[in-house]
């Protein structure tokens, strides 16, 4: 084990995402089976006694790759030379609480781990927000830590595109590693837009593209879509909670895919600093399709866009404007 | 991939060891990288829904490995051509209940299960009995399934065992990977019996005595052992909720070891099927230090018994024997 181990923080890492992805970083999931990791668990004081029982069974556990646990409530102790960031924590939306409220509470939250990221994290960290809003929490991060390259800041959506990829290899009845090449645009929320215009299955022959084989229009641009969009909810439904297993299993590729880079030919969803691609408004978070490699992700350039999905790109981007400004009107 | 998949059966798979472990078989750390899965997932008539939500969220994450999802209310569908089974379900002790009443609600419940495994399991199924008390639970699933060969049906003690190598890697300071060879003898319980006499460090100059590092045989013999034999009372102390992640981490390790193998000079705690080794009685399943090689468990011979660690053997047997008779009680 040659390597030095690198620095994961989870924050929020007493709930149930963090509960689900600590065990999957301290196998290898997140960073591959010969990198060695020290976590960082950055929770807040009445969840104090709960993420001490974390780190206690993360002990228990005898993890070979695990080479330290760092359980906290303090944001610097938690931040200190991270390489790695993984902002689970939030506030969740509550019964009767008004968006505007739910976005006053992340904005504050965000605004402050920013700046405890910025002035002690490592100074290239790649920073992954899941806790939702996610796009608009990360933008808030990027903007009060400017010294983070805004490269490094990105949201989940690979729960998303993981989510899409697994309905059409239902649709079609084959396996999941055999189809790609999905893209999620947009919004992590139900404006996102699951689009498998580019997207292929690979037969025993060849790349398909996915619309010819699924050959039923009406299924891929509305019933496809709302599964995808809404299937957040469905989750909720069947468990009575919210989806730790998928979330945390999606941020492992996420990061895995940044830092070690996507297989030749296939590309993934990521939430990232927008730069004008695709018509898209600089200056949001918003997901495209990337591929990585030397740990950097690049937006792939030059695939068409119909009109069916213009329309659809461009309300998720209206959507994410909206938030911006909402979320700048809290901190005013 | 050109290996053909394995089926793996999870009872009980809707609650939380069952969460906790299904991410961890369909990334192969349960059998490796490179060997693909069909999960079997089993739990009871009310937990169908949370169990379809599990099931959801396995589609979405999109698992390379994961080449199929049964979920299920039937024990039939469930137990059909598995080659492993890990036995998570099980009657949880409520507060009020006698342990007589737990043990009959869980006598009953093995009973059947013993009986679906038998006729529908692969034959060479190598089950792992979880849900406690796991000891008893695989005695009377061995009872009742006598044409599984009794080499085949194990149970869970490689938490306590890992849990015994973090102690000493904490107290020591030393990374957990570099100690091994500690050994839990007897029942899953707090008779348990956490023994270092054999237990070694790797350290710069060589593998050492755990004892002779550690130089405080009280500790050794009195605190070390009371923590691990408590350390899930701990855990529900601290967590409000048992130990998931860590069972279901040690249970993947338990499966792992005994299908691939143990590394050369290291061996790992299981209860077995005892067959008189060290003056056990036979016909219990008593945890034992075991290596494990082209799929078979052997029980270390040889080591040596001082007096204090006699007695321990004695008193857990003991009360293996009481639970047994309990048992039998319980079916007539």
């Amino acid at each position: 084990m040659a390597k030095n181990p690198v620095r994961v923080l989870v924050t929020g890492a007493a709930g149930q995402i963090g509960y689900a992805i600590v065990p999957m970083i301290a196998r290898g999931v997140m960073l591959g089976p010969d990198q060695p990791v020290i976590l960082h668990m950055l929770g807040i004081e009445p969840a104090a006694e709960a993420l001490n029982g974390v780190k206690m069974e993360l002990i228990d556990a005898a993890f070979p790759l695990l080479k330290g646990v760092v359980a906290t409530t303090d944001a610097q102790e938690a931040c200190k030379d991270v390489n790695i960031a993984i902002m689970v924590g939030g506030f969740p939306r509550k019964e009767g609480m008004e968006r505007k409220d739910v976005m006053s509470k992340n904005v504050s939250i965000y605004k402050a781990q920013a700046s405890a990221l910025e002035k002690h994290a490592a100074s290239d960290v790649k920073v992954l927000v899941v806790a939702n809003p996610a796009n608009t929490n990360a933008l808030i991060l990027k903007e009060y830590a400017p010294k983070i390259p805004e490269k490094n800041i990105t949201c989940l959506t690979r729960l998303d595109h993981n989510r899409a990829l697994g309905q059409i290899s239902e649709k079609l009845n084959v396996h999941v590693g055999d189809v790609k090449n999905v893209i999620i645009w947009g919004n992590h929320s139900s404006t996102q837009y699951p689009d498998v215009n580019h997207a292929t299955v690979t037969t025993s022959s060849e790349e398909k593209p996915v619309r010819e084989l699924v050959a039923n229009d009406q299924w891929l641009n509305i019933e496809f879509i709302t599964t995808v969009q809404q299937r957040g909810a469905a989750i909720i439904k069947a468990r009575k909670l919210s989806s730790a297993l998928s979330a945390a299993s999606s941020a492992c590729d996420h990061i895995r895919d940044w830092v070690l880079g996507t297989p030749k030919g296939t590309w993934v969803s990521m939430g990232v600093y927008s730069d004008g691609s695709y018509g898209i408004q600089k200056g949001l978070i918003y997901s495209f399709p990337v591929t990585c490699e030397k740990g950097q992700w690049s937006i792939v350039q030059g695939l068409k866009i119909d009109e069916f999905s213009r329309g659809k790109l461009d309300a998720t981007a209206k959507e994410l404007i909206e938030e911006k400004s909402l979320a700048y009107s809290c901190l005013n | 991939m050109a290996k053909q998949p394995a089926r793996i059966l999870v009872t009980g798979a809707a609650g939380q060891i069952g969460y906790a472990l299904v991410p961890m078989i369909a990334r192969g750390i349960m059998l490796g990288a490179d060997q693909p899965v069909i999960l079997h997932l089993l739990d009871i008539p009310p937990a169908a829904e949370a169990l379809n939500g599990v099931k959801m969220e396995l589609v979405d994450a999109a698992f390379p490995l994961l080449k199929g999802v049964v979920a299920t209310t039937d024990v039939v569908e469930a137990c059909t051509g598995v080659n492993i089974a890990v036995m998570v379900g099980g009657f949880p002790r409520k507060e009020g209940m006698e342990r007589k009443d737990v043990m009959t609600k869980n006598v009953s419940i093995y009973r059947s299960q013993a009986s679906a495994l038998e006729k529908h399991a692969a034959p060479n199924c190598k089950v792992l009995v979880v849900a406690n008390p796991a000891n008893t639970n695989a005695l009377i699933l061995k009872e009742f399934a006598p044409s599984i060969p009794e080499k085949n049906i194990t149970c869970l003690t490689r938490l306590d065992h890992n849990r015994a190598l973090g102690q000493v890697s904490e107290r020591l300071n030393v990374q957990v990977s570099d100690v091994k060879n500690v050994i839990i003898w007897g029942n899953h319980s707090s008779s348990q019996y956490p023994d270092v006499n054999h237990a070694t460090v790797k350290t710069p100059s060589g593998e050492k005595g755990v004892r002779e590092l550690v130089a405080d045989d009280a500790w050794l013999n009195g605190e070390f052992i009371s923590t691990v034999q408590q350390r899930g009372a701990a855990i529900i102390k601290a967590r409000k909720l048992s130990s998931a992640l860590s069972a279901a981490s040690s249970a993947c390790d338990h499966i792992r070891d005994w299908v691939l193998g143990t590394p050369e000079g290291t061996w790992v705690s299981m209860g077995v099927y005892s067959d008189g080794s060290y003056d056990v009685p036979p016909g219990l399943i008593f945890s034992f230090p075991v290596t494990c090689q082209h799929g078979e468990w052997k029980i270390v011979q040889g080591l040596s018994i001082d007096e204090f660690s006699r007695k321990k053997l004695n008193a857990t047997a003991e009360e293996l024997g009481e639970e047994k008779a309990l048992a039998y009680s319980c079916l007539s």
